[in-house]
């Protein structure tokens, strides 16, 4: 058997495998790793609860009374920046330290080379800043994004949760929304909320609820988890993770994306190769200024790409071709990673 | 391999999530590959794998300044959370399983190797790593793997055997 019919072979065995509800004993070995790997977490769902712990960490920090107004700090250890030099695990996978080897020793060549005078090539200096100082949101158009802001919860009740609508959006949460309330005799008492931006309205009514259910006589808080109202997790109301409403995480709703200032904040490159010169350019010896205005979603990734200001001589599509690979620390609200739209601004320099 | 005998160096971790909780994020990131595999192995779903691992993070956080240690490393300190919530779980569900769920010391090492093949797949060359974390964890068909990279379903297959090849000769290089 050749090697195209034996992954052939393989990828129908695993298919079945994938199928399978059960990791049952697999006499292959291949077919044993790849039980085993099935069974490995996402990195989606590892950052996701890192977040959901940092705001519980927020909370739990001496002297917290519940965020005044306008409070801007997020918690402290809030997601890791660059994780890649604490050699810890990153994500489902580890941080590989060869990495910062390869980094440092590649930074100090282009250093000595910059030194000698020899080096002909470019400088990109990335610059994400607020689009407006005192505009803190913006929906984007329907339908131009893929859904990120979202939130969902429930307290695994076999019962779908009540049909209604969600509370309002602030900027802060301090009683999530439910219908089934556990705890009589809170502490805090505070009208329910789901954290989004003030300025989005969805529909309102008495009836508290899942905007999409359709249980319309029982009350519950639905199936979900960790204290909201749906079929999601965490203590926004939907089939969403987080504290906002609908599909998406970390807040808001379904594609929402927010902008800097204002408690949130600023994404931030941990992964950021330099784009190429085009041939083009480099033999017109022409330089200047790309900035391309992006979103970076929840999870670091960036989206929503679009040249803001263009340079030509092919420069535009080098600078976008490398900012679409860029990951970044995702912008934060609360403790919550969110959606932004930011500018990047890359400068093609010729020494 | 690393099982519970190791972590005495836990301590300064928990001691500083005890007096800043945000530092439990590093106690998190230490710890979080072996709860969810100890829950992966026993639910049927990764949504319930998934419930029960962040409960057991949040109720640990809860009870961060409670915990005293006493020479057993924090690891045993979640398995014990774990194996609680694991039987909670099961009782909501009707489900009174016979297995006792005392193998706590992970006396297999099937944790300790999921911890490991995590390491490997990290290991592995960037295209077959993409393969294997969309093809197992996001649980992407062949078909949509090709679309995203702009390949053949066949050359995807290929990555997928090279990749599943190098990790059992990594396996049996490190075991």
């Amino acid at each position: 058997m050749n090697h195209e019919q034996l992954a052939e072979q393989l990828d129908r065995e695993i298919e079945g495998l994938m199928k399978a509800q059960s990791a049952e004993e697999h006499s292959g070995d291949l077919l044993q790793i790849a039980a085993e790997l099935r069974l490995l977490p996402g990195d989606e769902f590892r950052q996701s609860l890192k977040a959901d712990l940092m705001q519980q960490a927020y909370v739990m920090q001496p002297g917290y009374e519940g965020s005044p107004a306008g409070d801007d700090q997020v918690p402290l250890g809030a997601p890791e920046l660059m994780p890649m030099f604490s050699q810890r695990e990153f994500g489902a996978l580890p941080a590989d330290p060869r990495s910062l080897l390869l980094s440092f020793a590649s930074h100090a060549a282009v250093v000595a080379l910059i030194a000698s005078g020899i080096w002909v090539g470019h400088q990109t200096v990335i610059k994400t800043r607020p689009l407006s100082a005192d505009v803190t949101y913006i929906p984007l158009p329907p339908g131009s994004v893929v859904p990120q802001g979202g939130g969902g919860g429930g307290d695994r009740s076999t019962v779908q949760a009540s049909r209604g609508t969600p509370p309002k959006f602030s900027d802060e949460q301090r009683t999530p929304p439910v219908i089934v309330v556990r705890n009589e005799n809170p502490k805090l008492q505070a009208p329910p909320t789901v954290l989004g931006p003030p300025e989005l309205k969805l529909p309102q009514s008495a009836r508290l609820g899942d905007l999409v259910s359709s249980n319309v006589v029982i009350p519950s808080n639905g199936a979900g988890s960790r204290g909201g109202l749906g079929g999601g997790a965490g203590t926004g109301d939907g089939i969403g993770k987080g504290p906002g409403v609908g599909p998406g995480m970390g807040g808001g709703f379904g594609g929402d994306t927010f902008r800097v200032g204002n408690g949130v904040s600023a994404p931030r490159a941990i992964y950021n190769p330099d784009p190429e010169y085009s041939d083009e350019a480099r033999k017109a010896k022409f330089q200047g200024n790309v900035v391309l205005s992006l979103v970076v979603d929840p999870l670091g990734h960036v989206r929503d790409i679009r040249v803001a200001r263009s340079l030509g001589m092919g420069l535009d599509e080098k600078a976008l071709e490398a900012v679409r690979k860029w990951k970044f620390e995702p912008g934060m609200k609360n403790g919550y990673p969110v959606a932004v739209q930011v500018n990047v601004e890359v400068n093609f320099r010729l020494y | 391999m690393r099982t519970l005998e190791r972590d005495s160096d836990d301590w300064p971790l928990i001691e500083a999530a005890q007096n800043e909780p945000a530092r439990f994020a590093e106690l998190y990131e230490q710890n979080f590959v072996r709860i969810y595999a100890f829950f992966a192995r026993r639910v049927a779903t990764r949504e319930e794998a998934q419930d029960l691992t962040a409960e057991v993070f949040h109720q640990a956080l809860a009870s961060i300044k409670s915990f005293k240690w006493q020479g057993a490393p924090f690891i045993a300190w979640l398995y014990g959370i774990a194996a609680n919530v694991l039987s909670k779980h099961w009782h909501r569900q009707g489900k009174y399983s016979t297995e006792e769920i005392t193998d706590l010391s992970d006396a297999g090492g099937e944790i300790e190797r999921s911890v490991m093949l995590a390491q490997l797949v990290g290991s592995l060359l960037p295209d077959q790593k993409h393969v294997i974390v969309r093809r197992f964890v996001d649980q992407k068909s062949i078909r949509e793997i090709a679309l995203e990279l702009g390949r053949s379903e066949g050359a995807i297959k290929q990555l997928q055997l090279r990749a599943l090849e190098n990790l059992r000769q990594r396996l049996g290089d490190t075991i």
